[in-house]
């Protein structure tokens, strides 16, 4: 499956070129939360998208903030792949969305209203601002997309998730083309306060709120929220090639398993067991893997087991084997994550360097592998590249790209 | 509130002006329905009669208000 398009918005950058130039300085996009938000749960950042919401346009109306940072991702998605869907068979293109909370702000702002203002004046679009398909619904309207138009929720793995069923479908032959990708607006009181209720989100780092975020570390204390959105124009090879595009890299694996002793807490086997699927539908050996864009969100428990699952299935090359987590400068992004960093995979692989770990100066002894704390790393012959998302309900997926050999 | 808030150029706000051609189709209506409701404190019922242009929402808004009014003005009707 050839990747055509890339579109970003992100915490630490609006646009490809913006989001690679944040990682390469390694600049995080996790701050203080603006009032009230800050004051709504004990963690008062987040890794906020600068990118004021749209209401006022006619056609941003009816959508919720997870749908309108879905079409400005998406658009910059369509513009790269030079994609012209109305050339195309529109019965054989689609969408395929993650996203953990959905339309989560108008949600809240609908509880505000009964909950708190106590009135029944409920706005008239709560339904379709906030039902969970939104996204992909005004993503199948905008491009007149008329084959599948999917949602995925599986907490923080819902986009590699559809990144990988819509690579399946382009696969199996059914569409020639996926806009796919994950999308999330998750800064909202009831949420954060939800969040922060599970008790795993990061204490801040008073001296340096941008650092609170630390994957691997020994001081690591929890995640830090964060929204934006991430999608990619997926086509088959053969119709890349036919209309000419210009091909950023190779979707060629895919593993999905799921953990089924408890409901937050991951499994080494579980996890192993997504990677190992993924490089089997890669085709690929173990030590082909170049790097990892690790799930990484700085909780205890997942950083511990993702390291033990990726020692145990790459063995000795596990200690040679870069492995870093993005989430450190651009938070976690929940349903959008998936996609937010399978696509800086693929925008790595075509600029042969790899991102760090940020604040990782206290590593944790059991967290021993190779992190790339020291910076930007350049790696001129990095090939295959793996991006591993893992989730609450035990959703575990893998996904693998390699670069394009011109 | 068409322009303040559906931002319809205002020049194109005549009287005789269909909703659906100025872009504000049947889900739409409805929201303007909810801003009307607010703005004027009416109850508009879900049976309300078809309103197809600026002049047919006007009007109805005029009778609804003034058919308020008179409720209020009527001895013995309930203070707001």
């Amino acid at each position: 499956v050839a990747i055509t398009g890339l579109g970003v918005i992100s915490p630490i950058g609006n646009s490809i070129e913006a989001l690679f130039s944040s990682l390469s300085a390694g600049k995080s996009g996790i701050r203080a939360l603006p009032e009230p938000l800050s004051r709504s749960s004990q963690c008062s950042i987040g890794a906020v998208v600068d990118l004021p919401s749209r209401d006022d346009l006619p056609k941003m109306r009816l959508l919720d903030r997870v749908s309108q940072l879905t079409l400005v991702a998406a658009s910059q998605a369509v513009a790269d792949a030079r994609i012209d869907f109305a050339a195309e068979d529109r019965d054989r293109c689609g969408v395929a969305v993650g996203t953990g909370m959905g339309g989560a702000k108008t949600t809240d702002e609908g509880y505000y209203t009964l909950y708190w203002e106590r009135s029944d004046r409920i706005a008239p679009f709560t339904v379709i601002r906030a039902m969970t398909n939104a996204a992909g619904a005004s993503l199948g309207l905008e491009y007149a997309l008329c084959g599948p138009n999917l949602t995925y929720s599986t907490a923080c793995s819902s986009s590699a998730v559809s990144l990988g069923e819509a690579a399946g479908k382009i696969r199996t032959g059914d569409v020639d083309v996926m806009l796919a990708g994950g999308s999330e607006a998750p800064l909202t009181a009831g949420v954060l306060r939800a969040w922060d209720a599970m008790r795993t989100l990061a204490q801040v780092d008073d001296n340096e709120p941008f650092a609170s975020c630390r994957p691997f570390a020994a001081t690591r204390s929890g995640l830090v929220l964060g929204e934006g959105a991430a999608f990619l124009v997926l086509e088959s090879w053969e119709h890349a090639l036919r209309r000419g595009a210009s091909i950023h890299a190779e979707l060629i694996g895919y593993g999905l398993t799921t953990d089924i002793e408890h409901i937050t807490r991951p499994t080494v086997a579980g996890q192993a067991k997504a990677m190992r699927s993924a490089l089997r539908s890669a085709g690929c050996a173990p030590d082909e893997i170049d790097y990892i864009n690790a799930h990484g969100t700085a909780t205890v428990q997942n950083d511990l087991v993702e390291t033990l699952a990726i020692k145990e299935v790459f063995g000795e090359h596990a200690g040679g084997l870069p492995v870093s987590s993005t989430k450190s400068t651009h938070g976690h992004l929940l349903g959008a994550a998936g996609a937010l960093e399978f696509t800086i995979c693929v925008g790595c692989l075509e600029r042969g360097w790899i991102p760090p770990t940020m604040h990782l100066n206290a590593p944790d002894p059991a967290c021993d592998l190779d992190y790339v704390a020291e910076g930007a790393r350049s790696v001129t012959s990095l090939r295959v590249a793996m991006s591993n998302s893992f989730a609450f309900g035990g959703t575990n997926a893998v996904l693998i790209a390699r670069r394009y050999e011109r | 509130m068409l322009v303040d808030e559906f931002k319809l150029p205002a020049a194109r706000l005549v009287p005789e002006a269909k909703l659906e051609d100025l872009g504000v189709d049947s889900l739409n209506q409805i929201d303007l329905i909810f801003k009307l409701e607010d703005r004027f404190n009416l109850k508009i019922k879900d049976d309300a009669r078809k309103l197809v242009t600026i002049q047919d929402v006007v009007g109805y808004i005029d009778e609804l208000v003034a058919q308020q009014q008179t409720r209020s003005d009527q001895p013995g009707a309930p203070s707001a």
